[in-house]
C-alpha cells in the first residue's frame, strides 16, 4: 500500500510565495494584450461589432471557470468529500475571481445600458417596440431588469465564493473543525443559489443573444460545460504548481485520477445534455426553435458543430476512458488541455453565430482576446491566492485526502 | 470494537475529524450473518408476513383477471379516449420505470462514487429496481390492444417484412428498458452470489440446500473468486451507470419529441431522471423503514442510512421544483402562447386540483427534510415519502393528461375520467410489486452480508490518526 510520506509534505512548498508576482505580471501582461490586441483589431478593419462577440464568448468562458470553481467547492461540502481536500483551493480561488469578474463584465453591461443592439438586438428600444417577440419578453429582456439582475448575480457570487474562501483560510491558521462545520451547513443553500443564479445568467448572457429562441436545458447545458472547464484547468493548475515545486507530495496521482475520472464523466454529462437539447428540437422539428441549430449547421458553422461533436465528446470520451489515461499524467495533461480549447470552442459555437449565422467569423482576435480573458483570470487566481497556503493544511479531513488511494 | 459508542449523539455524529462507523459498531460479522440470514432461514415467516402476502397476492390475482378481461372486451375497458388516448396506462408505465431507478442509482452510481453507506440498502433497492420495472413492463405490454402481436415490438425477422418504426421513441423504449432491466437482474443477482453461498452453506432443508447451491453458482469465496468477483462488479457498475440516465431519457422522449405544448421541451430528459431518482428513493424508503423495524434491522440499516436517502430525495425533489420552475418560465418566455397556456390550464384549469398535488408533494413537504430533527424522525419521514410516492405518480398524470386533453383546437377539448378498471389495476399493480417483494423478503437474503461486512471496522485497516476504517479505494 502507498503511503503518502507525510513528513515531505510537513516540509513542502505551499505557498505561491516568489511564483505569484511572476505569475501575475505574465499572466497580467499577456492578458492586457490580448484583450488590446482586440481593439486594434477592431479599429484596424474587423469592426467593434466582431470585437464585442468575441469578447462576450471570452468572457462567458472565464465566468465558467469560475462558475465550475464554485461548484467544485460547494458540492465538495454538500456531500463531506474527502479524497479532494488536497486540491479543492484551486476551486476556491477560482470562485473568489468572481467579484472582480464583474469589472469585465462591465462593458457588456455599458453595451446593453447605452440601448446598444449590437450584441443584444432586444436592448435596442427601437427594436424592443417593433418586433412583436421581443416586445412580449421585454419585462424580463430590458437593460434596467438586465443590469439589476447581474448585480444580483454578482453580489449571490460574491458572498458565496468569499464566505468558502474565508472559511477556509482561516482554518489553515485555526485548525477549528467547526469552520468544516459551518461550510457544510451553509452549502446547501449555496447550491441552490448558485444553479438559479447560473441558469439566469446564462439565460441573459448566451441564450438571449438570440432573443427569440429559447430551451429550456440551456441552463444545464452551460453547467455542464462550466464544469468540464473548470476540471481542466484545476488538473494543469496543480501540474503548473507542482512544477514548481509546490504541494509535490501533498496531491498525488490518486487525486489527479479522481479529477480525470470527474472530467470523464462531465464530458460524457455534457454530450447527453447536449444530444438532449439537439435531438428534442431537431426530432420536434418546429421553426421558431430549429432555427438556432439551422444557423449552427449551415455554411462553416456546420464544420464547427463537427469539431464540437467529436472534440468536445467523442474523441475525449475514449481519450479519457482508460486507467492509464487518467493516471500518466503527461496523457492527463494533454486531454485537460484539449477540453479547456473544446470548452471555448463550444461557447464560441453558442456566441458567435449570433454575429455571423453563415460563417465561422474567425479572427485572430477571437484567439488573442480568449487567451487574453484566460490570462486575466489566471492572474486574478494567482493574485487572490499570492498569501495563502495552497493546501488547505489543517482541515480536519486532510489526513483522509492524503491518505487516499484508487484500489 | 468501541462499546464506548453508544449513543445515537455519537453515532450520528457529523464531527469532520472522524468519520462515524456505516453500521452499528456493536455489530460484528456474524452476527450480521445471523441477523440477515435469519429471515429468510426461519421455518415459517410471522402471521404478519402472510396477511400482507394473502392481500398481495388477492391484489394480484385481480390484477390479472382484469388484463383478461381488458384482452377479451379490448381497451375501451379504459378510460382512454379522444382527446387523451393515452391514460392511466402510461402514467403507471411511468411512474414505475422511475421508482425503478433508485436500485440501480444506488448500486452503479453510488458505487463509483464511493459511497459506501449505500451497502446497507442496496441489496433491497435493487430487488425493487426489479419488481418495479416488472410492473412498468407490463403496462405499454397490454396497452397495445392485440397483445397477441405485442411481439411485434421486437425487431424479429419475419416473411411479411414488417419492422418496427425505429423512428419512434416508443421503440426505444423497448430497448431502452429491456436493457435496463437485463443489467438490474444481472446486477442484483451478481451481487447476491456470496451471501447465496453462505445461505447454502447455512441451510438445512435438503430443498433450499439444493436451490441455493444452484443459484450460488459453487462459490468458494476463496481469494481469487473475489477478486474476480470485485473486478466484474466494478465493470458491470460502470456500464450500469449510463443506464441510469438513458432509461428515463429514453421515456422522457416518448412525450418530448412530440409537438405538443407541455411536452415538448428540452429538459425532459435531465428532469425526469431527476424525477425517477426522487420517487425511487421516495419507494425505497416506504419499504426500508417498516422493514428495518419488523426484521430488526436497525444496526444494519441505521438512523444515518435514513437520513441519508431523506438529504437524497430533497437534492432529487428540489432538481424536480427546478424543471418545474424553469419550464413555467421558458413557457412564458419562449413568447408562444400555447406553451404558456398549458401551463397556466395545469395549475389554474380543470386538472388544477392533480396539478397542485403534485406541487405539494414533491415541491413543498420534502422541503421538510432541510431539518435535521424531520430527517431523524421515522413517522414524518413515512409521511412526506408516501407524499412524494403519491407526488410523482400525478405528475405523470399531470404530464400526459392535461397536455392531451386541451390541444391546440378548443373544438376536441376533453376531460379525461379513468374507469374502475384503470383504478383497479393501477391497484393490482401495487400488489403485484409486494406480492414480488415479499417473497424477496421470504426467501433471499436482503441485505448484502458480504458487502456490509467490507465496509465495517477491522484489524488490518489504515491506522493513521484521523483516518476513518473505510478509507481508501472503492472496497
Amino acid at each position: 500500500m502507498h503511503q503518502v510520506d507525510l513528513e515531505a509534505v510537513r516540509n513542502e512548498r505551499r505557498h505561491l510565495g516568489e511564483l505569484a508576482p511572476k505569475v501575475i505580471r505574465i499572466a497580467l501582461g499577456l492578458g492586457i494584450v490580448g484583450v488590446a490586441s482586440g481593439v486594434v483589431f477592431a479599429l484596424i478593419g474587423a469592426g467593434w461589432r466582431h470585437f464585442l462577440f468575441s469578447y462576450t464568448a471570452a468572457f462567458a468562458y472565464v465566468l465558467s471557470l469560475a462558475l465550475g470553481g464554485m461548484f467544485f467547492v460547494v458540492v465538495k461540502h454538500l456531500t463531506k468529500a474527502g479524497w479532494n481536500v488536497t486540491v479543492r483551493r484551486i476551486g476556491e480561488l477560482s470562485a473568489a475571481t468572481l467579484p472582480f469578474l464583474f469589472l469585465l463584465f462591465l462593458p457588456i453591461l455599458g453595451v446593453v445600458l447605452a440601448g446598444s443592439g449590437e450584441l443584444f438586438r432586444w436592448a435596442d428600444p427601437e427594436v424592443a417596440r417593433t418586433d412583436h417577440l421581443i416586445h412580449a419578453k421585454a419585462p424580463w429582456l430590458n437593460p434596467t431588469s438586465f443590469a439589476l439582475r447581474w448585480v444580483l448575480f454578482f453580489v449571490i457570487w460574491t458572498v458565496i465564493s468569499r464566505f468558502f474562501f474565508k472559511r477556509s483560510v482561516e482554518q489553515d491558521e485555526s485548525g477549528d473543525p467547526a469552520l468544516t462545520k459551518r461550510m457544510e451547513f451553509l452549502s446547501a443553500p449555496s447550491m441552490i443559489l448558485f444553479a438559479l443564479t447560473l441558469t439566469f445568467a446564462s439565460f441573459d448572457l448566451l441564450m438571449s443573444l438570440d432573443a427569440h429562441w429559447f430551451s429550456t436545458i440551456f441552463g444545464v447545458y452551460y453547467f455542464s460545460g462550466a464544469v468540464v472547464g473548470f476540471l481542466s484547468f484545476a488538473i494543469l493548475a496543480y501540474m503548473f504548481l507542482q512544477r514548481f515545486g509546490i504541494l509535490q507530495s501533498a496531491v498525488t496521482v490518486e487525486h489527479y485520477h479522481d479529477l480525470g475520472k470527474l472530467l470523464f464523466a462531465f464530458v460524457f454529462f455534457w454530450g447527453y445534455i447536449a444530444f438532449s437539447q439537439y435531438m428534442l428540437i431537431w426530432y420536434g422539428n418546429i421553426p421558431e426553435e430549429t432555427v438556432w441549430f439551422q444557423h449552427r449547421q449551415s455554411g462553416t458553422w456546420a464544420g464547427v458543430a463537427i469539431v464540437l461533436l467529436f472534440g468536445h465528446f467523442l474523441i475525449p470520451f475514449p481519450g479519457l476512458l482508460s486507467r492509464h489515461a487518467k493516471r500518466k499524467l503527461g496523457i492527463l495533461a494533454f486531454w485537460a488541455a484539449w477540453m479547456m480549447i473544446m470548452h471555448y470552442v463550444d461557447i464560441y459555437y453558442i456566441v458567435m453565430p449570433n454575429f455571423d449565422s453563415h460563417h465561422a467569423p474567425l479572427h485572430v482576435m477571437d484567439i488573442t482576446v480568449w487567451i487574453g480573458m484566460t490570462s486575466l483570470f489566471v492572474a486574478l487566481v494567482a493574485w487572490v491566492g499570492r498569501h495563502c497556503s495552497l493546501l488547505p493544511v489543517k482541515d480536519p479531513r486532510l489526513s483522509e485526502a492524503l491518505a487516499f488511494e484508487n484500489s | 470494537m468501541s462499546s464506548e459508542i453508544t449513543t445515537t449523539a455519537e453515532f450520528l455524529s457529523d464531527d469532520p475529524v472522524k468519520r462515524a462507523p456505516l453500521v452499528d459498531p456493536r455489530l460484528d460479522y456474524h452476527s450480521v450473518t445471523e441477523t440477515v440470514s435469519a429471515i429468510a432461514e426461519r421455518p415459517k415467516p410471522p402471521k404478519a408476513w402472510y396477511a400482507a402476502f394473502a392481500v398481495a397476492l388477492s391484489l394480484t390475482l385481480m390484477l390479472f383477471a382484469l388484463i383478461g378481461y381488458l384482452i377479451v372486451e379490448g381497451v375501451g375497458v379504459w378510460g382512454n379516449n379522444n382527446p387523451a388516448f393515452w391514460g392511466f396506462p402510461i402514467v403507471n408505465f411511468v411512474f414505475w420505470v422511475g421508482i425503478g431507478h433508485a436500485g440501480t442509482l444506488i448500486s452503479a452510481i453510488l458505487f463509483l462514487f464511493r459511497q459506501k453507506w449505500r451497502t446497507s440498502i442496496n441489496r433491497f433497492a435493487e430487488a425493487m429496481t426489479i419488481f418495479a420495472v416488472v410492473c412498468a413492463g407490463l403496462f405499454p405490454g397490454i396497452h397495445v390492444g392485440r397483445i397477441w402481436f405485442a411481439y411485434w415490438l421486437f425487431p424479429v425477422p419475419n416473411q411479411m417484412e414488417m419492422w418496427p418504426n425505429f423512428r419512434s421513441p416508443l421503440l426505444w423504449d423497448v430497448f431502452a428498458v429491456g436493457t435496463y432491466a437485463t443489467v438490474s437482474l444481472l446486477f442484483w443477482y451478481f451481487g447476491m452470489i456470496p451471501d447465496l453461498a453462505t445461505l447454502r452453506d447455512r441451510a438445512r432443508s435438503r430443498l433450499s440446500k439444493i436451490l441455493y447451491g444452484v443459484f450460488s453458482l459453487g462459490w468458494t469465496g476463496s481469494a481469487r473468486e473475489w477478486h474476480r468477483y470485485e473486478r466484474s462488479y466494478l465493470i458491470l457498475a460502470a456500464l450500469a451507470t449510463p443506464l441510469v440516465l438513458s432509461v428515463h431519457s429514453v421515456v422522457s422522449f416518448d412525450f418530448a419529441v412530440a409537438q405538443l405544448p407541455g411536452w415538448h421541451t428540452t429538459i425532459f430528459p435531465p428532469y425526469f431522471v431527476a424525477g425517477a431518482i426522487f420517487s425511487g428513493f421516495a419507494m425505497v424508503q416506504t419499504l426500508m423503514v417498516p422493514a428495518r423495524r419488523f426484521f430488526g434491522l436497525e444496526k444494519i440499516v441505521t438512523m444515518r442510512h435514513i437520513e441519508n436517502m431523506n438529504k437524497v430525495i430533497l437534492a432529487t425533489g428540489s432538481m424536480v421544483g427546478y424543471a418545474y420552475g424553469i419550464e413555467f418560465f421558458i413557457a412564458w418566455y419562449s413568447g408562444n402562447p400555447n406553451e404558456s397556456f398549458v401551463f397556466l390550464n395545469r395549475a389554474f384549469g380543470p386538472y388544477a386540483w392533480a396539478y397542485w398535488i403534485m406541487v405539494s408533494c414533491n415541491v413543498i413537504f420534502p422541503q421538510l427534510f432541510w431539518f435535521k430533527k424531520i430527517r431523524r424522525n421515522l413517522l414524518i419521514t413515512m409521511v412526506i415519502v408516501m407524499l412524494v410516492n403519491v407526488g410523482m405518480w400525478f405528475e405523470r398524470f399531470v404530464i400526459v393528461v392535461t397536455s392531451l386533453s386541451r390541444d391546440f383546437v378548443p373544438a376536441s377539448w376533453g376531460y379525461f375520467k379513468p374507469t374502475a378498471v384503470d383504478l383497479l389495476m393501477l391497484l393490482g399493480s401495487f400488489g403485484l410489486f409486494f406480492t414480488l417483494f415479499l417473497l424477496f423478503l421470504r426467501f433471499l437474503p436482503i441485505v448484502a452480508m458480504a458487502e456490509v461486512k467490507g465496509v465495517m471496522p477491522h484489524d488490518h485497516g489504515p491506522k493513521e490518526k484521523g483516518a476513518p476504517e473505510s478509507a481508501g479505494g472503492e472496497r
